[in-house]
């Protein structure tokens, strides 16, 4: 596995070629399979069956927050812009009503292993409610005592201060990230979100400071007047902070789709040749860095839990990224939140009003959801072997899912004859990997195993492009 | 080619179906009746009525305390939890029956069921009326044998769990215990589907809920059993026999 751990090769030609939508396979099924037919009584009766399981598994928790002080017009989250702060209170007031009408369905000897605040902003709320917001999960919960347990929260560096890092380290949270995109003023601009290097370092020294257990930076590449030379002075400087991790994602321009985004000025955008040259600056400086490439967008120094993870196959994949932590059910709370309980997928309303209005009634705030079927539990299975180990393990597969590997993928395995031409995969009678070079295009090798996008008949669903 | 196809054949606790000629391959009674040179055509000409009951959903009772006794049933599929309710309003479980398995033989010596019996899957039954079954086991020496030997296994296996036994000692009884009556009726004696919740399995080992998984949680992490969700997997069936072996008297 030594070979798995170094970035891949960059290879400009293969990624221009594989440069379409799909699917980032944070679940499988995807959230456009989830229906309203899925509702709060399906959500009790798959809670139930889960405190049913001989050991039931641990759970995750999420809690959305979902205002911003300002757009970011790049962004594609579920958010709410106000300056109004007396909406903090508002929600965390339902959010409270939420955890104390959803905990009780799950059996209390069951630990939480993660906890993650994201958004919009989780620090929109201020010290003290996100202290109240604690108290609460911890009277309902029992936390696990474990030392690798995970509280996080994703943190805007404009709008926190040292004290307030205190408070979160006291609060028990031990793994930050911070959100910058792009240090290069003239980005900054283009898309509303103005951030100092200074404020920024300070969040995360704040952090170090506190014993955080690790932190992380976003950065986007293919934002509007990005260059080499701007995009290169941000890695250089965010590589000698040396976070922990590092995510950099790819921009999604999808104003149809999020409403932001039109704001961008279109002809800022960087040509789809120059948005591949700024992730192989990325990806070169971050190779001559050190850094571990763990899958999709995500790299590591190599001390840290995940990259040891990637190296001894103890990997794993949910909603909130790359975890250790081995499968455990996840329940989400607050506006647009996800619950993957057993077998099952669940989502809140996505709209404010929507999720405020069943808190007020007392129902549970489940807009749609599914129950996945033996084939969706086998796929969600082999999807993930292959977005965390790059690697499908044929009979091992065919034993936890009492099938004849060849026979059942026989057409699934035609579509891989390209990519497998292009060698981006290699498949023998003992397993499907993804080549060095196929690394950076998991997405694309993982699509070919997806029913849902090769059926006939249905709506195409829209997804961002792989690159 | 459709999923169902290229789905591989695996040994699952469902019962083979019989039909006009042949007994199901669960029959409780079939070893007792063809010993005897009775087949099922012949049972047919002695007008005992083997009546297939079925499905019952999840969570459907099929027969409640008080209720008139007429039929003992054998299961054919999926499992069934026996239960009555304390004085003080608790269930109180009292067993459970696996495909091959006969529910109401403890209401033989009275004249109303006992107990409650509650389908915990989708469950599938063979129904005798009890009158012509006894009639029919007076000209058939072997069946009234295995009546009788039905019948004390059934009363054998309340009193199991009765003693002063540890938790690790009633765990690993109860696993041993699955895995062998699994095993007569040809499934796997390793692996195995737990159709019983959490909660059922404690309050019949009069155990938490919570020490049901600790003490699971420590078999696996001793290499003993392997648990994912309601599969079980025993890895080490000798040292769980012999932690079993004080309660289950072998």
């Amino acid at each position: 596995m030594t070979a798995m751990t170094a970035i891949p090769p960059f290879d400009a030609d293969l990624l221009r070629r594989y440069d379409r939508p799909g699917p980032r396979y944070t679940s499988y099924p995807t959230a456009p399979q989830f229906t309203p037919a899925f509702g709060g009584a399906a959500f009790r009766d798959v809670a139930r069956m889960s405190n049913g399981d001989p050991i039931p598994r641990r759970l995750s928790l999420y809690v959305h927050v979902p205002f911003c002080f300002s757009p970011c017009f790049y962004c594609g989250c579920n958010r709410v812009i106000t300056r109004d702060h007396n909406r903090a209170a508002i929600y965390l007031d339902r959010l409270v009503r939420e955890i104390g009408m959803v905990a009780p369905l799950f059996d209390r000897d069951r630990d939480v292993i993660q906890l993650h605040l994201g958004g919009g902003t989780p620090n929109f709320l201020d010290a003290g409610q996100l202290g109240e917001l604690m108290e609460t999960l911890h009277r309902h919960f029992h936390f696990s005592d474990a030392a690798n347990r995970d509280i996080s929260i994703e943190l805007d560096p404009r709008c926190i201060s040292a004290n307030d890092i205190d408070a979160l380290a006291f609060m028990g949270f031990n793994r930050a990230s911070l959100g910058v995109q792009d240090f290069d003023p003239a980005v900054q601009a283009a898309v509303n979100r103005i951030q100092s290097v200074e404020e920024t370092l300070a969040v995360l020294e704040a952090c170090r400071r506190n014993r955080f257990r690790s932190i992380n930076i976003d950065l986007i590449y293919g934002l509007p007047g990005q260059n080499r030379a701007g995009f290169g002075r941000t890695l250089d400087t965010v590589v000698a902070a040396r976070p922990d991790r590092l995510a950099i994602y790819s921009y999604a321009h999808l104003p149809q789709m999020f409403r932001a985004q039109k704001q961008i000025d279109e002809a800022l955008l960087p040509s789809a040749e120059d948005k591949l040259g700024l992730l192989q600056l990325a990806i070169e400086k971050l190779t001559q860095a050190g850094y571990v490439y763990i899958g999709m967008d995500h790299f590591a120094l190599p001390g840290d839990e995940l990259s040891t993870a990637l190296e001894n196959g103890t990997l794993h994949r949910n909603f909130m990224g790359y975890t250790t932590h081995a499968e455990s059910d996840l329940i989400g709370f607050g506006v647009s939140a996800i619950s993957h309980i057993g077998d099952s997928y669940s989502q809140n309303p996505r709209d404010l009003p929507s999720w405020e209005d069943a808190i007020d009634a007392g129902h549970l705030p489940v807009w749609r959801g599914m129950a996945m079927d033996a084939d969706d539990v086998l796929r969600a299975d082999l999807i993930q072997q292959l977005m965390c180990r790059g690697v499908i393990d044929i009979a091992a597969l065919e034993e936890r899912h009492n099938i004849h590997f060849l026979a059942y993928f026989e057409d699934d395995l035609r579509r891989l004859l390209p990519l497998a031409a292009d060698g981006l995969v290699e498949v023998d009678e003992q397993q499907v990997s993804a080549t060095e070079r196929g690394r950076l295009l998991l997405r694309i090798i993982a699509a070919c195993f997806d029913r849902y996008l090769h059926q006939p008949a249905s709506e195409p669903a829209r997804f961002s492009k792989a690159i | 080619m459709s999923p169902s196809a290229i789905r591989r054949p695996r040994p699952s606790p469902i019962a083979d179906d019989g039909d006009q000629l042949r007994f199901c391959s669960t029959c409780a009674f079939s070893d007792a009746c063809l010993s005897q040179g009775f087949d099922k055509n012949s049972l047919n000409d002695l007008h005992v009525l083997v009546e297939h009951v079925g499905p019952v959903r999840e969570g459907e009772h099929i027969f409640r305390e008080g209720d008139e006794f007429t039929a003992i049933a054998a299961v054919r599929a999926g499992t069934v939890k026996t239960y009555v309710i304390d004085p003080s309003g608790h269930e109180q479980v009292l067993g459970f029956f696996l495909p091959g398995e006969v529910i109401g033989l403890n209401a033989i010596s009275q004249s109303r069921y006992p107990c409650n019996a509650i389908a915990l899957d989708t469950v599938m039954l063979c129904r005798f009326s009890f009158p012509k079954m006894a009639l029919l086991a007076t000209r058939l020496p072997g069946l009234q044998a295995q009546l009788f030997k039905l019948l004390s296994q059934d009363i054998g296996k309340a009193a199991l769990l009765a003693g002063d036994y540890s938790a690790d000692e009633r765990m690993a009884a109860f696993l041993v215990a699955l895995s062998r009556r699994y095993a007569q009726r040809g499934f796997s004696a390793t692996r195995f589907h737990l159709t019983m919740a959490r909660t059922d399995m404690a309050n019949y080992l009069r155990l938490a809920p919570e020490t049901v998984s600790r003490v699971l949680r420590r078999f696996q992490d001793e290499g003993m059993v392997l648990v994912e969700r309601r599969e079980l997997e025993i890895r080490d069936p000798a040292r769980l026999n012999e932690l079993a072996r004080m309660v289950l008297r072998d």
